[in-house]
């Protein structure tokens, strides 16, 4: 495949022409968290990591730059209709050295510009073979260079597991993109990708991950197994699925999976091809927002999909956040009593997020919280103020009616709500003081 | 009604004395009152009094704190008093009488409807959300010698806050974070415990000449940086939320980014 031309090619490309190629070819992947495993330094190497993860910077897209975001090759054999690098496509190609990677990635952390590693790769050859690549890149990471950060590998589908069960002893978080997320989808925009093959390292994990915590109960200092669990994407608006469809796989894959997070993708289109929507109005950020705002319900908040929404009502209302539409829907829930109510009463108030209810509850003991009080605690009371009482008064008198209450929450200036309530990329940021460690 | 006003150092031993002393004094607690710093505004008729920070009397507070109060308050406590706001020590002062009139001292700091119990969390938040900024985004400069070398000009004194996260994670490294608003550094040297110096005015402050390498991989991580933001996604909205402009001056990706903009 590769002629004599193009290796003597690859050799006299600077690493900057590399860099620039590789994580060009990278940036569509979406996770980028560095959270869910705290671990300090033994003192012997460098590096450590958070459990709540640390973002370095953050890109002219607002998107959080945490790892250092690079594939291994962007040659790949398989010709995926929405992916830049598909093989179809005319674009420079490059692959790093296992050594490159390494340099890159120590003196980046040693500058504190990163937080880890996160290598992913197209297919080169096989995927048993460009997994040996990505493995000992990781592996003289972590031996040669003690590399003690973090590092979040792709599992690639159809590799051998064996290679995959090396490679999690070594990873924090391993992730298989879900691509699509119907099997439907998959077989039209990735004939080379089968919905079986994508599933089966994913439960190899599940159950890798399950086994080492009972070893680590047993012997103290087993190896552990991707300790910060997995994760998988897929992509928003490149196929015709309702966003219940969406939610629903997302729940299974929380529930069966164990899961730590399903990221969505809102589908940018690179390629030209006919079985691609065209979407003049950009990528449906929007969409993705409303898909991360039910997510965080189903993983936060205590909610299902299915009361999110249903057949009948398959996608979410652009206008209005699905926390605050589902009150909407169950007005004869409300108002709640602040002083009273349940923790997961109050964790459904539109306004009302996890630190503030955690902050009612714990304050209400030393005494009745007025509507001062909670807006010291951080409610928006501006949201809340429909749907609770302080003490068996509401704030304002108001009506409860649901088209009374819709008008007044909608914000007009919410065109693309990335900074409100909230929701955003930064990890885990809806807790407010989630620094408390400093 | 005689005001006693106890001015105490801008500082974590001296807030500590003042409320020591404010206790020695035996009066009614809404009599005293303790200010950090220079007085601008003198009452009349209000005694004032000036507390010299005291080792044994701070050691004394500190141990009480802990003891009644509990680690998460005591935590608070001192991130509280590293902040810039002047009122601190009120509020700190205040915060521990009425957590002394609680039934439960160790819930001190969810007793948020206390005035005084809310300013100090609101300033510890302050203190820590901006702690997690400079963990985030302080950037470290390899010198010809290399040493790694960061600047940050916080406006709380976070300092001391951050330093162990980095001594955790470069434990070979020796290196060095200046705050240049305070003008104090800390100094790790590698494999040691790191320490904190004051900085000497009459020096000034010398020409810090880079290593080779550190021009290759600050440019190198510009180029990342540009690269991997999605076009279509743009959104610098979003990126000031996230990253404060403040910051930037201190960051190497945005000293130059002229050239790789695309």
């Amino acid at each position: 495949m590769e002629n004599g031309l193009t290796v003597r090619k690859k050799e006299e490309m600077s690493i900057m022409e590399k860099l620039r190629i590789l994580s060009d070819a990278a940036k569509y992947d979406v996770s980028c968290s560095s959270s869910g495993v705290g671990r300090r330094g033994d003192g012997t190497g460098i590096g450590n990591t958070l459990a709540a993860g640390i973002c370095h910077s953050f890109g002219a897209d607002g998107r959080c730059i945490s790892l250092l975001k690079i594939l291994f090759t962007n040659e790949c054999i398989y010709d995926c209709k929405y992916c830049i690098n598909r093989k179809s496509n005319d674009v420079p190609r490059a692959s790093f050295t296992p050594d490159e990677i390494c340099e890159l990635t120590i003196q980046f952390y040693r500058r504190n510009y990163i937080e880890g590693l996160f290598l992913s790769s197209g297919i080169l050859y096989s995927p048993t073979y460009t997994m040996e690549l990505i493995y000992e890149a990781v592996y003289k990471l972590r031996t040669l260079h003690r590399f003690q950060g973090y590092i979040h590998v792709k599992a690639i589908p159809g590799a051998d597991p064996e290679l995959v069960r090396q490679m999690g002893l070594l990873a924090d978080r391993m992730s298989v993109n879900l691509e699509l997320p119907t099997a439907e989808g998959l077989k039209q925009l990735a004939p080379n990708k089968h919905r079986r093959n994508i599933l089966w390292p994913m439960r190899q994990i599940q159950q890798g991950i399950t086994q080492n915590k009972n070893e680590i109960m047993v012997y103290k200092h087993a190896p552990s197994f991707v300790p910060a669990g997995q994760s998988t994407q897929m992509i928003v608006g490149a196929t015709p699925e309702s966003d219940y469809q969406i939610m629903t796989v997302a729940e299974n894959l929380y529930k069966k999976f164990d899961l730590k997070r399903v990221y969505y993708s809102a589908f940018v289109s690179v390629n030209v091809d006919k079985s691609l929507p065209a979407l003049p109005e950009g990528p449906p950020l929007l969409r993705e927002h409303r898909l991360y705002q039910a997510d965080w319900l189903l993983r936060f908040y205590g909610f299902e999909a299915g009361e999110l929404l249903s057949e009948k009502k398959p996608n979410f209302n652009v206008l209005l956040d699905p926390k605050a539409d589902w009150a909407l829907r169950h007005l004869e829930q409300f108002p709640v009593e602040i002083n009273r109510a349940d923790y997961r009463i109050i964790l459904r108030v539109p306004g009302i997020g996890v630190k503030s209810a955690q902050r009612i509850v714990r304050a209400r003991r030393n005494g009745n919280l007025g509507f001062d009080d909670l807006k010291k605690i951080g409610v928006v009371l501006k949201r809340a103020l429909y749907f609770i009482t302080c003490n068996g008064r509401m704030m304002y008198p108001t009506k409860l009616e649901e088209n009374y209450i819709a008008r007044n929450l909608i914000d007009r200036k919410e065109k693309l709500p990335f900074d409100r309530d909230g929701m955003t990329y930064r990890q885990l940021s809806l807790f407010d003081d989630a620094a408390c460690q400093w | 009604m005689e005001e006693y006003y106890l001015s105490c150092e801008d500082s974590l031993e001296g807030v500590f004395t003042g409320i020591y002393d404010a206790y020695l004094k035996k009066k009614p607690h809404e009599q005293i009152h303790i200010c950090v710093g220079e007085e601008e505004n003198y009452r009349l008729f209000a005694v004032y009094e000036t507390c010299l920070p005291d080792a044994k009397k701070t050691a004394s507070v500190a141990r009480t704190i802990v003891r009644e109060f509990g680690q998460e308050a005591y935590l608070s406590i001192c991130r509280a008093l590293a902040s810039r706001e002047m009122d601190k020590g009120e509020a700190v002062y205040k915060a521990v009488v009425a957590g002394f009139a609680m039934k439960n001292k160790k819930e001190l700091m969810g007793n948020l409807s206390n005035p005084y119990i809310h300013r100090v969390f609101e300033m510890a938040r302050f203190t820590a959300n901006e702690a997690h900024y400079h963990v985030e985004f302080l950037r470290f400069k390899e010198l010809e010698n290399g040493i790694l070398y960061a600047v940050i000009g916080p406006k709380n004194n976070v300092l001391t806050f951050i330093v162990p996260h980095f001594a955790d994670r470069l434990p070979l490294e020796n290196f060095v974070i200046h705050d240049e608003k305070r003008d104090i550094y800390a100094v790790h040297p590698a494999k040691k415990d790191w320490y904190l110096v004051c900085g000497d005015e009459e020096t000034g402050r010398p020409e810090r000449r880079c290593s080779d390498g550190e021009r290759k991989y600050s440019e190198l991580f510009s180029c990342f940086f540009h690269t991997i933001a999605i076009k279509e996604r743009e959104s610098y909205g979003l990126q000031r939320n996230m990253l404060p402009i403040r910051y930037r001056e201190y960051m190497t990706e945005f000293q130059e980014n002229e050239k790789y903009k695309k």
